[in-house]
């Protein structure tokens, strides 16, 4: 999906602290108990052949983050809790069990898939991007800490089930699992009721309880406003994915930033950061929808039509789920593309895609005169509809303008005899002066003269006795005819489909 | 009695019959023993299905089948004998109006699926001779009928929509493309690469010609290119007559000595690829001699009327494209005699073509968007619309005869045609016809018009040059409308 060349690298975190956590003013003092639990981790008496220090490391981490977002670093009794290593063991042989020992069913939970992850699971088959596949693993590092305090727990966790599922599972679950799992249940119900958990949850914690799929994709708990690209080549985890309200906020910003310094770079390396970001916690709303117009239309304005496909490819489908946007706009701008890159097959599937009220729309409207002006040759027509384009598809006919002068030439160069004045081409081919303020007929004459004199037309360029200046088509024939198919050979832009 | 499965199987056998073999492992059930189907499900059991097959292949004395032969084909009907108990209980979900959306279409699918691999194991094995390939036609024909079932019945369960086709298996619209885009098709991809598996096993055939899997070939590439058109990847479809294409002479036979259907099947899609990758000269070659075949078969079997009304059907199909293909290659229109054959080419293609006959522009313009969801649906929108190049051409060849004649230079000379022509005749005309050549304020875009006549020269319709500046359109005085006598 996301395939742009582009990759940014950003240095991979490596310490324990986490570095954006404003609400954790106390980031740096972690308490007594967590850095005697760290010692014990990382006690030579404690490991575990076959477990390397690196593993234990980053579950290390994985577990204290988990503690210290759930704001329960105080509340676990971290003498007691299982080292990094033990869960790691846990995990491996719970692993080697299921993908062995068991004859029929490859996974025990398969047999009782809850609701909601099994409507996960159709979700993940569908979107099929390789990005983004979250294992049962990903789901477990999720999971509410307090699950993590009890060995026999673990079991739980790996199913990757949240607290709720839990709930509605837990008859069954006693039937299935070892008893040593239901201790564990039982244990875990009465901690919560005794207030185990902070009488304020977390809003990641209280945000996951409350969203109608608790077992769904992953939720970033990044904070930064700002993150730049970096191609996954492995799930993510949560700390470094912002979560919706954050992605929010972060569009804001960089639209500000944009109007404010027009950095395109930064721009366009924050949205696909951005993209990702939605992409990998199944984000599909309107925020999905405005972040790729956004991109869409600066990539636009800054001609870099790879990305601008790849969000005009994302927005189809995303007005197809009916979030709002402007369906308009983007439909115009993808008839003008199509134009661009000559695409008969597209053209036609955009066509049999058309809705009648779509092509009532003024925007879609003008897309379609476009289209069949060109179609017939009526570069007259042509060139009116492009000085009166609305939205930003200037842009866009700005990237078929020269060429189409081109064909215009040719075809006019065969039909006139034996000249004709420079004025009239000026006007015909739409050259404009409004750049330079209120209209000057000497500077479009001038801008009309460097194009024909760039293509080889020089020598044609006739200056007469009353300063008019003609042009000699019936001689220039052969040199137009030759820039027009050179202009049309070949259409390449990297990203297309 | 389940016996005519097995009399036809040992006739089959005996006479290296492959299309009365096909007919054992098919679906539909033949017309001389419609219950066929629940017979052979009634004959045995899940649990000794395998025994009693082995009774019947490999210790029947009617067949003379080699101990692998027989087991493979007791692994093919073993697979089938599952499929028919899928497929049973499918149709008569199906047929049961309140239980229509419990039929396991999908399931009809994989079971099918398998029937697919174990005759396929028995030719990759070598040990199905190249007579018996009908079993691939069949096998490979229902993948994809089934899969579109399986692929429409995972769509309709979600649109809760149910239509009741009279057969099991109904056939709808099997040449159009897949327009409706919110349809998934995963079943049919997956049918298109099995497909695509049968097609590389005949194409890798080494035996000699006479003894070979190659005679497969068109059929299997023409269900393919049928697939891949309704997934709307046509261009897949090149990959296949490239591959057919890249065989050598004397490493396939010539596509004349096929059966005719392929031919003319072959023909026409070729026909079709061509005309969407716009080379309408291949376009119009291919599709002629499809036409000319179609044509030909139409006059032996008339008496049949089935086989009539599919030919019917077949040539419309081709002249659905050779029209619009004829109209660009060398500016014909069809004749009313032709339209006047089939209602659906009449309403496809008389409004047009009589706009343009008419050099109506106005007519023109009706015709193009009255008929548009359906020319976009087959994709000729696009070349249609180009129609109206030989419509201004018409218009303009109108203006030039009705200017008449100059007087005679000479006595004794034949008078010549006024070859100047004011460029406000053209724009009199244009605008009588309805071309929008207004300039927005009840004028005349009198560049507009310069355009077109200039667009006219430039593509040929059209001898002559503009002189802007007398405004005039000065005329070639031979031939200045090449291809229609003026």
């Amino acid at each position: 999906m996301q395939t742009a060349p582009a990759y940014t690298p950003v240095a991979a975190r490596q310490t324990l602290q986490r570095p954006f956590m404003p609400a954790q003013p106390q980031k740096q003092a972690w308490p007594p108990a967590v850095r005697g639990y760290v010692g014990r981790a990382f006690d030579p008496e404690s490991m575990i052949p076959g477990i390397e220090g690196p593993i234990v490391a980053e579950r290390l981490r994985d577990v204290i983050t988990k503690a210290a977002e759930a704001r329960q670093l105080d509340t676990i009794d971290w003498s007691t809790y299982p080292l990094p290593q033990v869960l790691i063991k846990a995990e491996r042989e719970q692993a080697a069990f299921h993908g062995g020992a068991i004859p029929v069913p490859a996974n025990l939970y398969s047999l009782l898939p809850p609701p909601n992850v099994q409507a996960w699971a159709g979700q993940l088959n569908k979107r099929k991007n390789d990005e983004v596949e979250t294992t049962l693993e990903e789901e477990d590092a999720i999971t509410p800490p307090w699950k993590k305090k009890n060995k026999g727990n673990l079991e739980d966790r790996m199913s990757g089930k949240s607290k709720a599922q839990e709930k509605k599972q837990k008859k069954i679950i006693l039937l299935h699992a070892n008893g040593f799992g239901a201790d564990s249940d039982v244990l875990a119900k009465r901690k919560q009721r005794f207030g185990m958990t902070t009488p304020e949850p977390s809003p990641y914690l209280s945000s996951r309880d409350d969203s109608p799929e608790p077992a769904g994709p992953l939720v970033g708990t990044c904070q930064t406003i700002e993150k730049s690209y970096f191609r996954l080549t492995a799930p993510p985890s949560p700390e470094v994915v912002r979560p919706f309200a954050v992605l929010e906020k972060a569009l804001n910003h960089i639209r500000r930033k944009w109007r404010e310094e027009h950095n395109y770079n930064f721009a366009c390396d924050q949205l696909k950061s951005m993209r990702q970001d939605l992409t990998v916690q199944h984000i599909q709303n309107e925020l999905t929808v405005k972040v790729y117009e956004c991109h869409a239309r600066i990539a636009l304005e800054m001609k870099d039509l790879g990305e601008y496909n790849q969000c005009q490819t994302q927005l189809r489908t995303l007005y197809k789920m009916n979030l709002g946007g402007n369906p308009e706009e983007f439909i115009a701008y993808r008839i003008l593309y199509i134009i661009y890159t000559c695409n008969r097959t597209d053209m036609n599937n955009v066509l049999a895609d058309l809705t009648s009220a779509d092509k009532q729309k003024p925007g879609v409207k003008h897309a379609l005169q476009v289209r069949s002006a060109l179609a017939s040759g009526n570069y007259h027509r042509f060139f009116r509809l492009y000085l009166s384009a609305p939205f930003m598809g200037g842009y866009l006919l700005d990237m078929i303008i020269q060429r189409e002068r081109l064909a215009a030439m040719a075809a006019m160069c065969r039909a006139y005899k034996p000249d004709v004045s420079l004025n009239y081409l000026a006007e015909e081919l739409a050259f404009s002066s409004d750049d330079e303020g209120p209209e000057d007929p000497d500077a479009t004459q001038r801008q009309c003269l460097e194009f024909l004199c760039l293509h080889g037309g020089e020598p044609f360029v006739e200056r007469k006795e009353h300063g008019t200046v003609r042009f000699q088509t019936g001689k220039a024939m052969a040199v137009f005819e030759g820039a027009r198919a050179a202009a049309f050979r070949g259409v390449d832009i990297k990203g297309q489909i | 009695m389940s016996d005519s499965i097995w009399t036809d199987f040992a006739t089959a056998q005996a006479r290296e019959d492959g299309y009365l073999l096909a007919t054992t492992i098919s679906p539909s059930r033949p017309p001389s023993d419609p219950a066929r189907l629940y017979n052979y499900l009634r004959w045995t059991n899940a649990g000794s299905v395998q025994t009693d097959l082995r009774y019947k292949l490999q210790y029947n004395p009617d067949l003379h089948l080699d101990k692998k032969e027989s087991s493979n084909w007791l692994e093919v009907f073993t697979a089938y004998y599952h499929f028919t108990a899928r497929l049973l209980s499918a149709e008569e979900a199906q047929n049961t109006s309140q239980r229509a959306r419990e039929a396991d279409w999908n399931g009809v699918y994989e079971s099918w699926k398998d029937v697919l691999n174990a005759v396929y194991r028995g030719y990759t094995s070598d040990v199905f001779d190249a007579w018996t390939i009908p079993c691939l036609y069949v096998v490979a024909k229902y993948m994809r009928i089934f899969a579109i079932k399986a692929d429409e019945s995972a769509t309709a369960a979600a649109q809760r929509e149910q239509r009741d086709t009279g057969m099991a298996f109904g056939l709808q619209d099997e040449d159009g493309f897949n327009t409706s885009s919110n349809s998934k098709n995963e079943k049919l991809e997956d049918a298109a690469r099995h497909i695509n598996r049968i097609f590389a096993l005949c194409l890798g055939d080494r035996s000699p010609l006479e003894d070979s899997r190659k005679w497969a070939l068109y059929y299997i590439a023409n269900l393919l290119f049928k697939t891949y058109f309704r997934l709307n990847s046509v261009p897949l479809s090149k990959n296949i007559l490239r591959s057919l294409s890249a065989q050598a002479a004397g490493e396939l036979p010539p596509l004349s000595r096929f059966p005719k259907a392929h031919q003319v099947t072959f023909k026409y899609y070729s026909g079709v690829i061509a005309f969407l990758s716009e080379d309408y000269a291949a376009a119009e070659e291919h599709l002629e001699s499809a036409y000319k075949m179609c044509l030909h078969s139409s006059n032996d079997s008339a008496a049949q009327t089935a086989t009539a009304t599919a030919t019917t059907r077949n040539r419309d199909l081709i002249l659905t494209y050779l029209i619009p293909t004829k109209l660009l290659t060398s500016h014909r229109l069809p004749t009313p005699t032709l339209l006047s054959q089939s209602p659906h080419l009449t309403s496809l293609f008389a409004p047009i073509t009589s706009a343009i006959k008419h050099a109506d522009l106005r007519a023109f313009t009706a015709a193009l968007e009255s008929g548009e969801d359906e020319f976009v649906k087959r994709r000729i929108y696009l070349t249609l619309e180009r129609g109206r190049d030989i419509l201004l051409r018409n218009l303009f060849r109108k203006v030039f005869i009705a200017g008449g004649f100059e007087a005679a230079a000479k006595e004794g000379e034949a008078p010549a045609r006024r070859t100047r022509v004011p460029v406000w005749e053209f724009a009199a005309a244009l605008q009588m016809r309805g071309a929008e050549v207004g300039d927005g304020e009840g004028g005349v875009d009198g560049d507009e018009v310069e355009c077109l006549v200039a667009n006219a020269i430039y593509k040929n319709f059209m001898k002559g040059y503009i002189a802007r500046d007398r405004g005039i359109v000065v005329l070639s005085k031979a031939g200045a409308f090449p291809g229609t006598g003026v």
